[in-house]
């Protein structure tokens, strides 16, 4: 009697004991699955939206300059606090500083200071000019929802002269976890009661209406499309992206506009460190010193594990941010940190080693 | 849909003659294995998404299924405004999906030649293989701005005393324009379901009433609906299912909004898109939780619809292969 | 049915010109919903395909996305690591997929007891409808929690999203091969085995390879499963799956949000390579489908 077709029989089997080896490998690879490192003359990092631009910038000339690749993944402070403490990044980045909750879930973490910068208030009004005037109490209340127009009296008798459209105001927040968030919201909790008591401060909130965006990119963009809208982001987001912004009023009576005069000014307002080297120079106090100073300016914090497996190239990294990196700051109204933060960004990373 | 062949004798068939041929167990067991994997992945997914959802479900129980507040300051998270999101712009999806997609299958069974039918088919099939990042990228880009300049303006001009249409369309972020993108996701799904439905109808059926003297439609109304009444419902459950899950194109055009929307104008939140947007730098352990707990409940609801087209399409089939 | 007209009521001039009309109306309606949803697709069609043209050149193509940030040369910014990371991921996500799921097409079809196969089949079918990001969240809590992103992972979760597709286009192609031929090959002395590998699944290939193609078509597009396992990239082209990987969609996904019109064009290059080739391979697949259909059912 005549066989089975061998030819065929062959190929079957070839067919099944190829799917079969394949998946056999297909589980070798996932079974030795060990934590992505990244390699030599490689760092990692994730974090806040706000100092991105300044750390592209970083990446590029370090690059050039001692030949060690940086990335960076620009996904909002909570998710840069989340990365740090998974440990799937090198370094994170953070507006908001860590609280001790999450400095417990991080377990082993510290921060320090190495950006300093403005977060400007942007809106979108073809027409009019740039740097309209306007009150820490009128942004909360158009945040609160309780100025819903333009041509509201409270904000047109801020800038007399100019003619507001009757048109509805937008409010646009950020919808993913933000230091920029926390920066804003500390500020309205500092000019408004009712703020205070209804919302609060912290990098997501209730935000009582308006449009969630994500990332200062996110925001910068829908403020670009809506006519009406009023967004908060880093001043580099509004310049980068031609957005107009407000000159907000300070406690000293005066409208600073979020420059590198008015960010210099504010950062006066603290230098006294707390025990984990957070500053808040948010809305300075009357004074001569201040008399320019912009009231929504915040540090952003680096994040770093005490025990970092690329402790090498980290530190140096760091030391360069704080010290050279610096001098890129100005040009995207990044103001350089004062030479007391850089001594205790020193300081504090003394404890990082591998 | 095929059946299985049945006729091959099952397992017990490979022990006759009291011997057991290796090659035959061998295969037995390694695909038993492989089909089995889709009972431990379903097992596995429902257990490590309830365990981490378990802190939040035992702090707020079933209330937060109703609860509005979304505060990660105060602690106070609420599934209710998502619920309402994903309920308002599936539904509404569904409501305009489900007229034009049965149009479009009646069109290509009993309308089109064969020529139109053969370009059309695959056109409609097309849509459903656009990605869904596509479409939002679209959303965001064109139909927002459109929304914006053009068709909002002109819904709220002719509809705005309706409540839904009462807000002026400011933002090209909006419940109105995640429906939009959700309508043209449901649309190629349920259109080719029904064209598959319509297409089964017995043809002496048909030719019956046709003799009668009823118009074409009057078939469709009189017999072809009736004969593929359950299938349709099977098909708008399943397009129902595929808004209820979409997450991209949707967090893309709807806005973020945790506070509820008054009208169809203002942005909103759906489970799927929240997820999306707000996991990844989720802040405190109780956030994270919520989160998934806002997965677990968008689970139940996507397995229901799905268990439930699937047991319509089941008993159909056997109705049908019966007759 | 209460009150029916007659038969001959039915023919009377006025009703049977009004029944025409409604029959008119609706030939009218489908044909416009018809044509409506031709003119969506090719308005969505036609702005990718004219607002990415313009992006797509070979640098585009073979460069990875570049620090444009004002300090020195521009450099030219493309797309190469989420075009390589979008194919390793892919084809990860395939090799796990594809063998499983061909096995357990080959149990439901051909060894499963008939109450076994519907419940394992009808597991098969929930899987499908677990939503994406359900699926992305899974995988995080399961794989990438405490110990890193990777584009294995990513892949992991697209093979999940894979594994119902193939294994329901291998079980309809595995029910066409007749049983005459299953039973030949068993009364000519051949094992259970043999008959499988040699006989019935040779016929079944060019299914199998429709089934997967489809899935490939579709999981290449998704973005939620990537969202949380393969998002932290090195914006360089990097080959290792043990890395996150950039992928094409999440490029799409992370681009069209932001203000940068610049960015906008480059979304909209990277969704007309991405449609391109999504909707390339379906039509083809497709295509091969209809002819082995047709070979299949000629060789009875």
């Amino acid at each position: 009697m005549k066989s089975l077709d061998t030819r065929k029989t062959r190929v079957g089997a070839a067919v099944c004991g190829l799917l079969i080896a394949v998946s056999a490998v297909a589980a070798v690879i996932m079974a030795s699955g060990a934590q992505a490192r990244s390699g030599a003359g490689e760092l990692k990092g994730a974090g806040a939206t706000f100092p991105a631009p300044l750390i592209a910038v970083w990446q590029q000339q370090y690059e050039s300059a001692k030949g060690v690749k940086v990335s960076y993944n620009a996904i909002g402070s909570g998710g840069g606090i989340a990365a740090i403490t998974n440990k799937t990044v090198d370094f994170g980045a953070s507006d908001a500083p860590l609280s001790p909750d999450q400095f417990a879930r991080c377990n082993g973490c510290v921060q320090l200071p190495w950006v300093l910068s403005a977060t400007s208030v942007m809106y979108n009004l073809p027409g009019l000019p740039n740097n309209l005037r306007i009150t820490g109490q009128v942004i909360a209340d158009i945040y609160l929802g309780k100025i819903t127009k333009w041509n509201d009296r409270r904000i047109t008798r801020l800038n007399p002269g100019k003619s507001f459209p009757d048109k509805e105001i937008t409010p646009v927040y950020r919808s993913d976890s933000s230091g920029t968030s926390f920066n804003f919201t500390s500020y309205l909790n500092t000019a408004s009661k009712q703020w205070k008591s209804q919302v609060g401060n912290g990098t997501t909130v209730n935000w009582p209406k308006g449009v969630g965006a994500r990332g200062s990119s996110g925001v910068s963009g829908v403020l670009s499309r809506t006519e009406g809208a009023i967004g908060y982001a880093d001043i580099a987001y509004a310049l980068k992206n031609h957005l107009k912004f407000f000159s907000v009023k300070n406690r000293a009576g005066n409208f600073a506009r979020p420059g590198l005069v008015g960010i210099k000014a504010a950062s006066l307002a603290d230098r006294k460190f707390s025990s984990t080297n957070a500053l808040s120079i948010v809305n300075p106090p009357p004074g001569k010193k201040f008399r320019k100073a912009y009231p929504i300016c915040t540090y952003s914090y680096v994040l770093l594990r005490t025990t970092s497996p690329n402790a090498a190239e980290l530190k140096p990294f760091i030391t360069w941010a704080l010290t050279s990196g610096q001098q890129y700051g100005p040009r995207l109204i990044f103001q350089p940190i004062p030479k007391y933060v850089v001594a205790k960004g020193k300081a504090t990373l003394k404890r990082v080693h591998s | 849909m095929a059946t299985a062949s049945r006729s091959v004798p099952g397992p017990a068939a490979f022990q006759r003659r009291g011997r057991v041929r290796p090659g035959d167990a061998i295969l037995y067991f390694v695909t038993l294995l492989a089909a089995l994997t889709a009972v431990v992945l379903l097992a596995l997914i429902a257990r490590e998404v309830l365990a981490d959802a378990w802190p939040a479900m035992k702090a707020y129980g079933l209330g937060f299924l109703t609860a509005t507040d979304w505060d990660p300051n105060k602690k106070l998270f609420g599934a209710g405004t998502f619920i309402f999101g994903t309920a308002v712009t599936s539904l509404g999806a569904l409501l305009l999906a489900a007229p034009i997609s049965i149009a479009i299958a009646l069109f290509m069974t009993e309308l089109a030649p064969g020529w139109i039918r053969a370009i059309i088919g695959p056109l409609v099939e097309m849509l459903a293989a656009v990605p869904s990042v596509v479409l939002g990228l679209w959303g965001i880009l064109v139909l927002g701005p459109f929304i914006v300049s053009t068709l909002g303006p002109a819904i709220h001009g002719s509809l705005g005393w309706i409540p839904i249409f009462g807000t002026e369309p400011n933002v090209g972020s909006s419940m109105f324009a995640a429906i939009l993108i959700l309508t043209i996701m449901m649309v190629p799904i349920i259109s080719s379901i029904c064209r598959e439905l319509f297409l089964g109808v017995p043809q002496e059926l048909k030719e019956g009433a046709l003799a009668l003297g009823a118009t074409r439609w009057e078939v469709v109304r009189g017999v072809v609906f009736p004969y593929a009444r359950a299938g349709i419902a099977a098909a708008l459950i399943l397009g129902l299912g595929r808004g209820l899950g979409e997450a991209i194109a949707v967090t893309q055009v709807i806005g973020n909004n945790v506070a509820m929307p008054t009208s169809l104008f203002e942005p909103g939140d759906t489970l799927a898109s929240r997820i999306a947007s707000q996991y990844q730098g989720a802040d405190y352990a109780i956030q994270v939780s919520s989160l998934v707990y806002l997965a677990v409940i968008l689970l139940v609801f996507s397995l229901a619809v799905n268990v439930l087209a699937q047991i319509i399409v089941r008993r159909v089939a056997g109705r049908h292969r019966v007759s | 049915m209460s009150a029916q007209p007659s038969t001959a009521d039915l023919f009377k001039a006025e009703r049977i010109g009004r029944r025409r009309l409604v029959n008119r109306l609706v030939e009218l309606a489908a044909t416009a919903a018809a044509l409506l949803a031709v003119a969506v697709l090719a308005i969505v069609v036609a702005s990718v395909a004219k607002r990415g043209a313009g992006a797509i050149n070979l640098d585009f193509l073979t460069k990875p996305p570049a620090l444009n940030t004002g300090f020195g040369e521009p450099q030219p910014s493309g797309i190469a690591d989420a075009l390589i990371g979008t194919a390793i991921i892919v084809g990860l996500a395939t090799l796990m997929a594809l063998p499983i799921g061909v096995l357990a097409a080959i149990y439901l079809n051909e060894f499963a007891p008939r109450r076994l196969s519907a419940v394992l089949t009808l597991a098969l079918d929930v899987l499908n409808g677990v939503p994406a990001i359900v699926i992305g969240i899974f995988v995080f809590v399961f794989l990438v929690s405490g110990h890193g992103q990777a584009g294995w992972k990513g892949a992991f979760a697209l093979g999940i999203l894979m594994l119902p597709m193939v294994a329901r286009a291998t079980q309809e192609v595995l029910a066409l091969v007749p049983n005459s031929l299953r039973e030949a090959s068993l009364a000519l002395g051949a094992a259970k085995w043999r008959t499988t590998l040699s006989v019935v699944l040779p016929q079944t290939v060019g299914g199998i390879v429709t089934g997967a193609t489809l899935a490939v078509a579709r999981v290449a597009g998704e973005t939620a499963p990537l969202l949380f396992t393969s998002s932290l990239i090195s914006n360089e082209i990097d080959t290792n799956p043990k890395d996150a990987l950039a992928s094409i969609p999440m490029f799409i996904f992370t681009s069209a949000e932001q203000a940068d019109p610049t960015l906008h064009e480059q979304a909209w290059g990277a969704a007309l390579v991405l449609i391109g080739f999504v909707l390339v391979t379906s039509l083809l697949a497709r295509a091969f489908a209809a002819r082995s259909r047709q070979r299949l059912a000629g060789e009875r």
